[in-house]
């Protein structure tokens, strides 16, 4: 339990950092020097320095917003197995909250945006509405796909029935991870979905939603997305944990080099890709989606 | 004992609905029979409360009454919950509508028959679902067709009203016809009209079949299942709000309580019902909740919404009856019991969606929410109440929609479990289904909050929100519920479990208490990570606020480098849901006209969109105009002649014989 905890504070004390070896990696490859690998924690200091402005047309939603955001997913992240360690929550039908949880940070987060009464704000909580309704049945295809096969609903006991042994569950594994490796991108606004750089607002989503916001708001909308990109990326590392190895330190690092190697596609990706158009993102979550059919497909054939 | 208390309740019910109409002064009388009937109602409600304590586990049949041949009373644990269901709900609604009355009055219109006809609606509601007697229940089931019919003209001279309710009369007549035909055919099956006998084992005839059918179609006709719901989102928009709330709250869910019943009757064993349930349920949930995104009318929304949830409710008898095909009792009970949970909660939260809406519409007289906005900055509480109300319908943690979701969702894993072969992969396509619903509800609700609360006002208001104390109590009684319901849903659970004790349908596969408790999730974690949500979130705003504390600005929002934004700059609500909706714009039916701008010196420019029904547009009114031009041409027979009608008499006769001339040899 305190390993746990501890791992957690861990998790959530680098999560700023995931970000920041992406944007090193990122101008790496551009031929830049790019910032330091620290700089999410200096912009999120500055942050915290700064004061905080409302729009005259804010409401109590947007002061609330920002806290039930950053809350629901610090509850969504105790449900994930980080390296081996055992899950701070972990219970029969945990990976419905999980889904859940992330439905309430964007319940929240679409209404603070809307609080502003601006359009581009509008704008990019439609999209975020939009994009959201694709996500979960690609959550449920991946994930719940698992745990009607091993027909367990915890998080953590799903992740221990995977064994790698098996050819099939390898085919599997595989094309679970390209489907979740898709609703990442698209769940944390990365590159071919949505450009974290630009500062159009015509073409953003996660950017434009969070344009009226300042000071600790802002801090805490940042903080909640580096969170997100760190939980989707653990999520994804963990279908190819091989946890039948029940060695706690060989389970952390092979966790930190599966980020890693997560952190290097991201940043392929990123700079190999330009943004699609918006009205062919639905077409490639449809995609995403379809490959999850595919998956149970897949499973039931050689299962037999 | 009980028995003639909860009786003696309903006459003070009855009683206070017909002694005002003889006072002169319209305000006491709105008074006096609210509260009366208040007090009727919580009279009956103990009696039922505490027949569901007292009753002996092992009964079916917990007090059956009759008393001479049709008034024939039968007490059963489903009747029970669905009892419950009407006499807690009424409560507030009961508040809400003395409210609303409040208005009318000062106008001096005259609102003692609405009134009347309201409490008389209630106290039927609470007759019908401890009717034994087949007749019996269709006289109520009639009354209580009737009786909404009669408050739903309340603003009868409005055509929009007239040509509304005249839908909702022609489908619940719809409704009748198809029990009619049920409970004859059972009739004449049994030899009995009493429910009590009614146990009919499935033989695979036709018959059964057909029986299924026309009680599936008759219940689902009134519950608002998919294709046949197109009188939901007619009626709910032009009733009055306390008759919608009501309507949606608990009407509709009687049509469930039948559901229930015919399988009751029937005991179905064949999966592919199961199956047929389950498409026609999620198919209700996809599209009710789809439809519901492309409306601009806040009740019309709501009313889709409905259709959604009744989806969700229906997913669970279908897994229900699957269960029953396997005669697996885990399944059944997850099943079933996911149903009624559900059904409680949606109830809860619909009434108060409603009220919430039907305030608004007394403030601003509109219910386009393309008109509102910005109202959180003159109904601060309202706006926060009715969000309670759109995280809880959407499904989401930590109040209670989400909870009896997470009971459905299990039902799913549980049946993959339990049955294996082909069934994980079409619970797997349930579960995306389900899930998919809870992505476009929550674009649904974002929606429905963000452009009638957040923002500036997109029109000048009239008049200044004044919210009386009975509007706030009786939005403020579901919220409350919805939050305690969702942090110990093991209370409602624990109820549920007594009901489905006493269902055949469950019993017969045992029903002691723990076994059943045993088979249903362990909440206990969902409870302790809601509180500790809620005791965490207010602590890091709290945090929050003490950082900011002197550093905060109130300041103009970024407006793009012009002076300040417009409300007419504001998105609406179409153009929010404009991406989703366009994916099944063919179902959905969204015409859209715009005139171009041309020109040098443009004319003036407008753009309009809506939306219609399949299955009104496509499906009823075709088949309804067939049938009237059918009746047209066969019009020109009938002539003002008594000599052609003795003709067509005599030609009758000649027939009649030749037939039975031809059928003899």
């Amino acid at each position: 339990m305190l390993t746990s905890i501890l791992i957690y504070i861990f998790f959530l004390a680098s999560a700023p950092l995931f970000i920041g070896v992406v944007n090193k990696l990122k101008s790496r490859l551009t031929g830049r020097t790019g910032p330091s690998l620290f700089q999410p924690y200096y912009d999120l200091r500055r942050l915290l320095r700064k004061e905080t402005i409302y729009a005259t047309s804010a409401s109590i939603i947007s002061r609330i917003a920002p806290v039930i955001g950053f809350v629901s997913l610090l509850f969504a992240g105790m449900i994930l197995p980080i390296g081996f360690y055992k899950p701070l929550i972990s219970f029969d039908g945990d990976i419905i909250l999980f889904a859940y949880l992330f439905g309430l940070a964007r319940f929240f987060q679409i209404l603070g945006a809307m609080d502003i009464g601006s359009s581009f704000e509008g704008m990019g909580a439609a999209r975020e509405a939009t994009f959201a309704v694709f996500a979960e049945p690609i959550y449920f295809f991946t994930l719940g796909s698992l745990a009607f096969i091993f027909g367990c609903t915890s998080m953590y006991e799903i992740f221990h029935s995977i064994s790698l042994n098996n050819p099939a569950f390898l085919v599997f594994i595989s094309v679970a991870s390209i489907s979740v490796f898709f609703l990442m991108i698209t769940e944390t606004s990365r590159m071919p979905v949505d450009d974290p750089n630009t500062h159009l607002e015509l073409t953003m989503i996660h950017e434009v939603m969070i344009l009226d916001n300042s000071g600790l708001d802002l801090f805490l909308y940042q903080y909640t997305s580096y969170l997100k990109i760190l939980i989707y990326a653990t999520f994804t590392s963990n279908f190819f944990n091989p946890f039948n190895v029940q060695n706690h330190y060989l389970g952390f690092s092979i966790y930190i080099m599966i980020i890693f190697i997560l952190i290097v596609n991201l940043v392929w990706i990123e700079t190999m890709m330009g943004r699609f158009k918006l009205k062919s993102i639905p077409q490639y979550l449809l995609f995403a989606a379809s490959i999850g059919i595919l998956n149970i497909l897949v499973y039931s054939f050689f299962n037999k | 004992m009980i028995v003639n208390i909860f009786f003696i309740g309903i006459i003070i019910q009855m009683a206070f609905a017909i002694i005002p109409l003889f006072i002169k002064n319209q305000k006491t009388c709105s008074a006096v029979s609210h509260f009366g009937a208040m007090a009727g109602i919580i009279i009956s409600f103990s009696a039922t409360s505490a027949m569901l304590l007292f009753k002996p586990p092992a009964l079916v049949d917990i007090y059956s009454h009759a008393y001479w041949g049709m008034f024939n009373f039968r007490f059963d644990s489903l009747s029970l919950f669905f009892m419950i269901l009407i006499q807690l709900l009424s409560i507030p609604v009961l508040i809400y509508s003395y409210a609303y009355q409040k208005p009318y009055i000062a106008t001096g219109k005259s609102i003692k028959l609405s009134v009347s006809s309201f409490i008389l609606l209630i106290a039927s509601l609470q007759l019908l679902v401890v009717a034994n007697h087949a007749v019996l229940f269709l006289i109520f089931w009639e009354l209580m067709a009737l009786l909404s019919y009669l408050n739903m003209i309340f603003e009868h001279e409005k055509p929009e009203v007239q040509k509304g309710s005249f839908i909702y009369f022609i489908a619940t007549h719809a409704a009748t016809f198809f029990l009619f035909a049920f409970f004859l055919i059972l009739h004449s099956v049994t030899g009995s009209y009493n429910f009590s006998d009614y146990h009919i084992i499935s033989d695979g005839s036709a018959l059964y079949y057909t029986l299924f059918v026309l009680g599936f179609i008759g219940f689902a006709i009134k519950a608002g299942f998919m294709p046949f719901h197109f009188w939901l989102p007619r009626a709910h928009p032009i009733a009055p709000t306390y008759l919608s709330a009501y309507l949606s709250g608990v009407i509709i869910k009687l049509g469930i309580y039948g559901i229930f019943r015919v399988f009751e009757f029937l005991n179905p064993t064949d999966p592919f019902l199961g199956w047929a349930v389950l498409v026609i349920s999620m198919f209700s949930t996809i599209f009710g909740v789809w439809y519901a995104l492309a409306q601009r009318d806040i009740k019309t929304l709501l009313a889709y919404s409905s259709i959604e949830n009744i989806g969700i409710i229906g997913i669970g008898l279908g897994v229900g009856l699957l269960g029953l095909a396997s005669a697996n009792q885990s399944v059944i009970i997850l099943g079933f019991g996911g149903a009624l949970f559900h059904t409680f909660n949606h109830a809860i939260f619909k009434t108060q969606l409603f009220i919430g809406a039907g305030i608004i519409y007394q403030h601003t007289h509109t219910r386009d929410i393309e008109r509102m906005g910005g109202i959180i900055h003159s109904a601060k509480w309202l706006a926060l109440l009715f969000l309670v109300g759109s995280v809880a319908i959407s499904g989401i943690p930590p109040l209670n929609g989400f909870v009896s979701e997470f009971i459905i969702y299990n039902s799913f894993f549980k049946t993959a479990g339990n049955f294996g072969n082909y069934y994980p992969f079409f619970m797997l396509l349930m579960t995306v289904g389900l899930a998919l619903a809870g992505g476009l509800a929550v674009a649904a609700f974002t929606k429905v909050n963000s452009i009638m609360f957040l923002g500036t006002p997109r029109e000048e208001q009239k008049k200044l929100f004044n919210i009386s104390k009975a509007e706030y109590i009786s939005i403020g009684i579901p919220a409350l519920m919805c939050v305690i319901i969702g942090i110990f849903p093991q209370t409602v659970i624990s109820f549920i479990i007594n009901i489905l004790q006493g269902m055949p349908l469950v019993a017969s596969y045992g029903r002691d208490y723990s076994m059943i408790a045993r088979i249903f999730p362990d909440l206990m974690p969902l409870t302790k990570i809601f509180i500790s949500l809620f005791l965490f979130a207010p602590v890091i705003y709290m945090l929050k606020k003490f950082i900011c504390h002197g550093k905060t600005r109130i300041s103009k929002a970024w407006g793009c480098g012009y002076q300040h934004l417009t409300p007419r700059m504001q998105y609406t609500a179409s153009s929010y849901a404009d991406e989703l909706n366009a994916i099944p714009a063919h179902i959905l039916l969204i015409k859209k006209e715009a005139t171009v701008i041309e020109h040098i010196f443009p004319a003036k420019a407008g753009f309009s969109s809506s939306t219609g029904d399949y299955a009104e547009d496509k499906i009823v009114r075709p088949v309804y105009e067939r049938i009237i031009s059918f009746i047209n041409g066969v019009n020109f027979l009938s002539r003002n002649d008594v000599r052609i009608y003795i003709a067509f008499i005599l030609g009758t006769i000649v027939l009649y014989l030749a037939l039975a001339f031809i059928w003899k040899y």
